[in-house]
């Protein structure tokens, strides 16, 4: 009795695995999810999914195509894009182009999972359609205001940085000491000031002609005998030591050596203009 | 027109030429040292003081006597030791036997040109009755008092080694002496010619025997100027321009040193004056009838660095004399 019963187990399992699998056949799905239509018989030359547009509310795909007799057989997979009821049929093409002709209803039904009045995505505002024409117009206009521009970074611009650095030209060492120079040179000026002069002008020639090694004594002598630095100091000496200051001379050339230094590049040596 | 060269001036022809056979006949017997010849022109011209300072051999006693020997001036030379007494320099009062009065002896002070060597080495009342005559050129002898002779001129040396057993001389009487003119030693050049000169010199016949002549031989009796050419010289130095500009040169550089932060002791009134009277004299040896800076500032050291002191603290710090003298001279010229 038991032996009988195994039999019929075994003979069952046999059974149940030798039957045909059964097609799968998804005729509901929600939006955006995968449904598939398999061992479905259509007439008529072999199909393909048509040409899908931005409106097309499935997305469908043949999977594999069997003959069947004088017809073909599908597996289809479709997705749905939008809530509501489609027919599959009308999403298919002859892929020979003959006409499509009657073909049984695929219907599928796809549902949205969103609740009732749920927000949807606005439409994008509509936007003005860009400037037709009028380019020449723009053009000229634009190039009018470059050469206008152009014109005025040349000249505006250019007397402009002129004048700022003319404005802003800083007097030379030789303009300073012209005033005090020829006051000296014409027997008048303070002797405290002329001794500072002079003193100064011993300090700014050591300073210049690195002579800060040697000693005051001799670095006067070496002033005195260099031939830039010299000039000026020794008819200074002339004019402050000599019992008989000599005649007037050439004030302008003894100046030319200072006129290469600004009067800021050394501060002390310039004394006030006289009633300053 | 170009700048002026305030360079020679035609004026004083004969004190030029009269100041040149001096340099001239020192310097056949002593070699180099041209720096110390005109210091000693310089005190000559302006009857100031004259200290020298140097280690011995650097030929100051001959370049003094070659000097006096030149123009013809009375000198005399005095070496300090420790044992000299004041009566040993100014003189003093001795009783004659036969009259049974009192007699003035006088010392060897009343000279024209005294070499006083090692001044450092008597003791400070021997230094002192010294520079008291320096000073007022007279001296007192019992009851009466001497004028010195003019022209007076002391110069003394003093050996910067060998420090024991010597006084050093306190600034007031540092003060006294117009220069003080540190001596260094020769160029290899001048040391090769002083050799050379040195083997030419011979023998000198004394009689029958013979001796080695010495450089004190080669100098001769024979002058080669006067004192009437000394005293117009003297008289030129006084002709010497003096500008303003200059004489505010002079104060500037005084007053630095009284008020440097380094300095203890600034330079006194007199060391304005000798700068004055020492750079008219240079000026007048280099040919000038007007002083110039460079010759304030070539007589600088000479005139004030034996007259002021440095502060403790800048002793502390490493600091000397000339080094801060330099600063000062710097910092006027700057």
């Amino acid at each position: 009795m038991k032996s009988a019963l195994s039999w019929i187990v075994v003979f069952s399992w046999f059974a149940v695995a030798m039957l045909p699998a059964q097609a799968r056949n998804d005729r509901a799905a929600t939006v955006g999810m995968r449904g598939v239509i398999e061992q479905v018989v259509l007439p008529g030359s072999e199909l393909e999914p048509a040409p899908s547009t931005a409106k097309t509310p499935v997305v469908l795909r043949v999977l594999q195509t069997w003959p069947h007799g004088e017809h073909l057989r599908y597996d289809l997979e479709w997705s749905g894009l939008e809530p509501g009821q489609h027919d599959l049929a009308k999403y298919l093409v002859r892929k020979d182009g003959s006409p499509l002709g009657e073909l049984p209803p695929l219907v599928v039904d796809v549902t949205s999972v969103l609740a009732k009045g749920a927000a949807e995505p606005s439409e994008p505002d509509p936007v003005a359609c860009e400037r037709l024409g009028g380019y020449s117009m723009l053009q000229w206009t634009v190039g009018t205001a470059w050469v206008l521009g152009l014109l005025a970074i040349l000249f505006v611009g250019r007397d402009f940085r002129r004048r700022r650095t003319e404005a802003k030209v800083e007097p030379t060492l030789a303009d300073r000491l012209r005033p005090l120079v020829e006051r000296i040179a014409a027997g008048g000026g303070d002797d405290a000031a002329k001794a500072e002069l002079e003193r100064l002008l011993v300090a700014f020639w050591r300073a210049r002609l690195g002579l800060h090694g040697h000693k005051a004594g001799d670095a006067i002598v070496a002033i005195k005998e260099h031939a830039e630095a010299g000039a000026l100091l020794r008819q200074l000496e002339a004019w402050l030591h000599m019992p008989k200051p000599p005649a007037a001379v050439d004030v302008q050339a003894l100046l030319d050596p200072y006129r290469a230094v600004t009067a800021a590049s050394f501060a002390p040596i310039v004394p006030p203009p006289e009633g300053a | 027109m170009t700048a002026t060269q305030p360079s020679a001036v035609t004026r004083f022809p004969e004190t030029r030429q009269f100041l040149e056979q001096i340099r001239s006949r020192v310097g056949k017997v002593v070699v180099g040292q041209d720096v110390v010849v005109e210091r000693v022109l310089i005190a000559l011209l302006t009857s100031g003081h004259l200290l020298l300072q140097g280690v011995p051999g650097l030929a100051k006693t001959l370049l003094v006597a070659a000097v006096s020997k030149t123009v013809d001036l009375a000198f005399a030379r005095i070496q300090f030791t420790i044992d000299l007494l004041p009566s040993d320099i100014v003189g003093s009062e001795i009783l004659d036997q036969k009259t049974h009065e009192f007699r003035t002896h006088r010392g060897p002070i009343f000279t024209n040109l005294l070499l006083a060597d090692e001044i450092n080495r008597a003791a400070p009342k021997v230094q002192s009755a010294l520079l008291e005559a320096m000073q007022e050129r007279r001296v007192t002898i019992g009851n009466q008092t001497y004028p010195l002779p003019a022209p007076f001129l002391v110069i003394a040396t003093q050996n910067p080694v060998e420090q024991a057993g010597t006084f050093e001389l306190p600034e007031a009487q540092l003060d006294r002496f117009m220069l003080l003119h540190r001596l260094g030693y020769l160029t290899k050049d001048q040391e090769k010619e002083v050799l050379r000169r040195n083997t030419l010199l011979g023998v000198r016949r004394d009689g029958k025997g013979a001796v080695a002549r010495t450089e004190f031989d080669v100098l001769g009796e024979q002058t080669t100027g006067s004192s009437d050419q000394l005293v117009r010289a003297m008289e030129d130095v006084q002709q010497v321009h003096v500008s303003d500009a200059f004489l505010e040169h002079v104060i500037e550089i005084v007053n630095r040193t009284r008020k440097h932060p380094r300095l203890e002791l600034g330079c006194s009134p007199r060391a304005g004056i000798s700068l004055v009277k020492a750079s008219r004299a240079r000026a007048l040896i280099h040919g000038r009838d007007f002083v110039l800076p460079e010759d304030l500032f070539a007589l600088a050291e000479d005139v004030i660095l034996h007259r002021i002191r440095l502060s403790y603290e800048a002793v502390a710090d490493g600091w000397t004399a000339p080094k801060v003298l330099q600063e000062i001279l710097g910092e006027v010229a700057q």
